[in-house]
């Protein structure tokens, strides 16, 4: 069958042009984005402060056991301006030297851990000097360059956490299974905080990309309503002064045209001028541009001109979607379809005539439908008259598509024409059909 | 326009005004109007008893004037011929509203129907032509046109077994259906098919009245979408 539409596609409902959505500036992070984001610094920023409490209280607490004098202090005194200076204003989280100095102030407190604590207690009852603080390192670095960083930060921090047991004076190779343990576990805290924030971050990322590309889309979509707003306007105002005149005059002028008093043929003329123009200008303004798979043209637009250009008759059109189809198939189809109104505006004496197009069990099917006089099929006569070539002819064109020519008539009941093609032939890709 | 009143006079038999079909004409254009107007009581088949340039219009005169059979254009400034359509037909369901549109708005058309149209007709008809739809449209029989009956076809055919209740196309229909898209009458297809005309005319009225059924779907598919049919949820 034919492809379908979404079913939520209502054209009776949609929204009017230029009301989808509001247009968004491409440079600028969405709000819902930027909220997110941050909340995960002002969460890095509650994660330090609470780390640096922690670390002065048990500075202070255990201020006896510590070694080298001073050291301990000043590195509790720069942690603190460093703390500060990144929370006011927050932003300064995201300053390009902040991850840097960051990392190197956590290492620095690792190895200082290492320093001052009792020589072999490092692992032992008194807690590690520096305690989580160096951990914000890892998430910092997380937050603002993505997992990769944020591991390569946990492991440089691991680097560290290792080093400073030898400082500590406490030889690796002494160091038991649960000591090795402990300290994979610290690394592994390490590197799964980097991770952590890393993924976040990039997730924040992908999102505000997510959101950027909805917004272009909405743009995108919001600029065609108002370019089908704009045309819908001018078709209105075009429908309401020269359409209805046309329409009038085209009306009149056929009635003037058949009254016995007037000479017809001028004033027939000028129907069909009134008609021609009417509906070329119709056909302009007021279709919804429609686009079509590559390559492919539309059978009933084809046909649609066709049935414009015939002069002398009213013939209608009637379409089950607008069919597309390969342009060569178009234009065969439309070559067959121009000789059979040919022959019937020549030969049937018919009042008007109908094309139909349509797809139907994967076959294209156009007809030709007059309420013509009909004709008993007869070589001779059709031979003489110069119809036989022309039946031959377009016989010819549709067989050449693989398809087939089948003429249905019998005196008085008029005459159709209709031709069969293959549809998965004439179809320009699987994703063209006469869906609408 | 110097056509010989008498002669039309001696052309058309008159009948007698309260024969005559009660007929109202919605156009923004007053001229179109007029023409109109004077086409149907010229044919002497109708009387128009009201005219409205606008859809609101068309509503509240409606009511008064009760036509039987309104002759509506599509594209009307304020409410347009659509809504107002489906307003009228909602509120008096024995008018029959004969949509008279310029080509080119079909898709307006489909909507009309829709909406409860039983007809349609280009604006390029001739009197003739209108007179006997208005005729017909009256006795009740639908008035489609090939190009209308294509728009129908191809209304079925966008969501076609994707709904398992929706009103499809029975074999039959979708036959006689495809038979006035390539121009046959009624009286035509009754021959090819051998049913009565009245059988004919009858599935084509099923298939408006299908096509009436499917826009209520649609609302209804739609609300369901929006969440409509619920209850708004309380604030947190």
């Amino acid at each position: 069958m034919n492809p379908l539409t979404p079913v939520w596609d209502l054209p009776s409902i949609r929204p009017r042009g230029g009301e989808l959505l509001p247009t968004v500036d491409m440079d600028v992070i969405p709000p819902q984005v930027e909220r997110a984001r941050r909340t995960l610094w002002a969460g890095l920023l509650v994660f330090r402060w609470v780390s640096f409490a922690w670390f002065a209280a048990n500075a202070i607490l255990s201020e006896l056991t510590f070694r080298y004098g001073p050291l301990p202090w000043i590195a509790l005194a720069l942690t603190g301006a460093w703390t500060l200076w990144l929370s006011l204003p927050p932003e300064n989280q995201e300053r390009p030297q902040a991850p840097w100095i960051d990392l190197l102030i956590g290492v620095g407190l690792i190895v200082v851990s290492g320093l001052v604590v009792p020589p072999g207690e490092v692992i032992g009852d008194t807690p590690f000097f520096a305690v989580s603080y160096p951990v914000s390192a890892a998430l910092l670095w997380g937050a603002a360059r993505g997992p990769g960083g944020g591991i390569a930060a946990g492991a440089v921090l691991s680097v560290a956490l290792v080093a400073s047991r030898p400082i500590n004076d406490i030889p690796l190779q002494d160091l038991s299974h649960g000591q090795i343990f402990g300290l994979m576990n610290g690394a592994i805290f390490y590197l799964a905080a980097g991770a952590a924030t890393g993924v976040f971050s990039l997730m924040f990322t992908r999102w505000a990309e997510q959101f950027r590309s909805l917004a272009e889309a909405a743009i995108h979509a919001s600029e065609k309503d108002a370019r089908l707003a704009a045309r819908e306007s001018m078709g209105r105002a075009i429908h309401d002064s020269v359409l209805q005149s046309l329409a009038l005059i085209h009306k009149r002028a056929r009635e003037l045209g058949e009254d016995p008093t007037v000479p017809g043929s001028q004033v027939l003329e000028l129907a069909d001028m009134a008609r021609e123009q009417e509906q070329a200008l119709r056909a302009l303004i007021m279709r919804e541009p429609e686009e079509p798979p590559a390559g492919a043209a539309s059978l009933r637009d084809r046909m649609e001109a066709i049935v414009r250009s015939v002069q002398r008759m009213p013939v209608t059109l009637s379409a089950v979607g607008p069919i597309w189809l390969s342009a060569a198939h178009v234009e065969t189809i439309a070559a067959a379809v121009e000789q059979a109104l040919d022959n019937v505006v020549r030969h049937s004496g018919a009042t008007q005539a109908v094309v139909f197009a349509d797809i139907e069990d994967s076959w294209v099917i156009v007809s030709v439908r007059d309420n013509g006089r009909g004709f008993t099929y007869d070589e001779r006569d059709l031979q003489e008259s110069g119809r036989a070539g022309l039946l031959k002819s377009m016989k010819g064109r549709v067989e050449d598509l693989g398809g087939r020519m089948r003429v249905k008539t019998a005196p008085g009941i008029g005459t159709e024409v209709e031709f069969r093609v293959p549809y998965d032939q004439a179809e320009v890709s699987s994703g063209g059909g006469s869906g609408e | 326009m110097s056509e010989p009143v008498e002669g039309v006079d001696h052309d058309v038999e008159q009948q007698p005004e309260a024969d005559r079909i009660r007929v109202m004409v919605v156009d923004d254009h007053p001229v179109w109007r007029d023409g109109l107007k004077a086409d149907l009581e010229r044919m002497g088949a109708a009387i128009v008893v009201s005219e409205a340039a606008d859809g609101g219009e068309a509503i509240d005169r409606a009511r008064d004037a009760m036509p039987e059979v309104i002759l509506m254009d599509l594209r009307l400034p304020i409410v347009d011929g659509v809504e107002a359509t489906r307003r009228i037909v909602e509120e008096s369901p024995h008018v029959q509203v004969l949509v008279v549109s310029a080509s080119g708005e079909e898709a307006d058309v489909l909507e009309a129907v829709k909406a409860g149209a039983a007809g349609y007709l280009l604006k390029s008809a001739t009197a003739e032509e209108i007179t006997d739809a208005v005729r017909r449209i009256h006795a009740g029989e639908p008035v489609f046109t090939p190009s209308l009956a294509g728009l129908v076809l191809a209304e079925f055919r966008r969501v076609a077994g994707k709904e398992p209740n929706e009103p499809v196309l029975t074999a039959r229909e979708n036959e006689i259906l495809k038979l006035v898209a390539k121009g046959y009458s009624y009286r035509e297809i009754a021959g090819k098919l051998f049913i009565s005309v009245k059988t004919v005319q009858n599935h084509v009225q099923n298939i408006l009245t299908k096509l009436q059924l499917r826009r209520r779907y649609e609302l209804m598919r739609y609300a369901i979408h929006k969440g409509l049919d619920r209850a708004p949820e309380p604030e947190p």
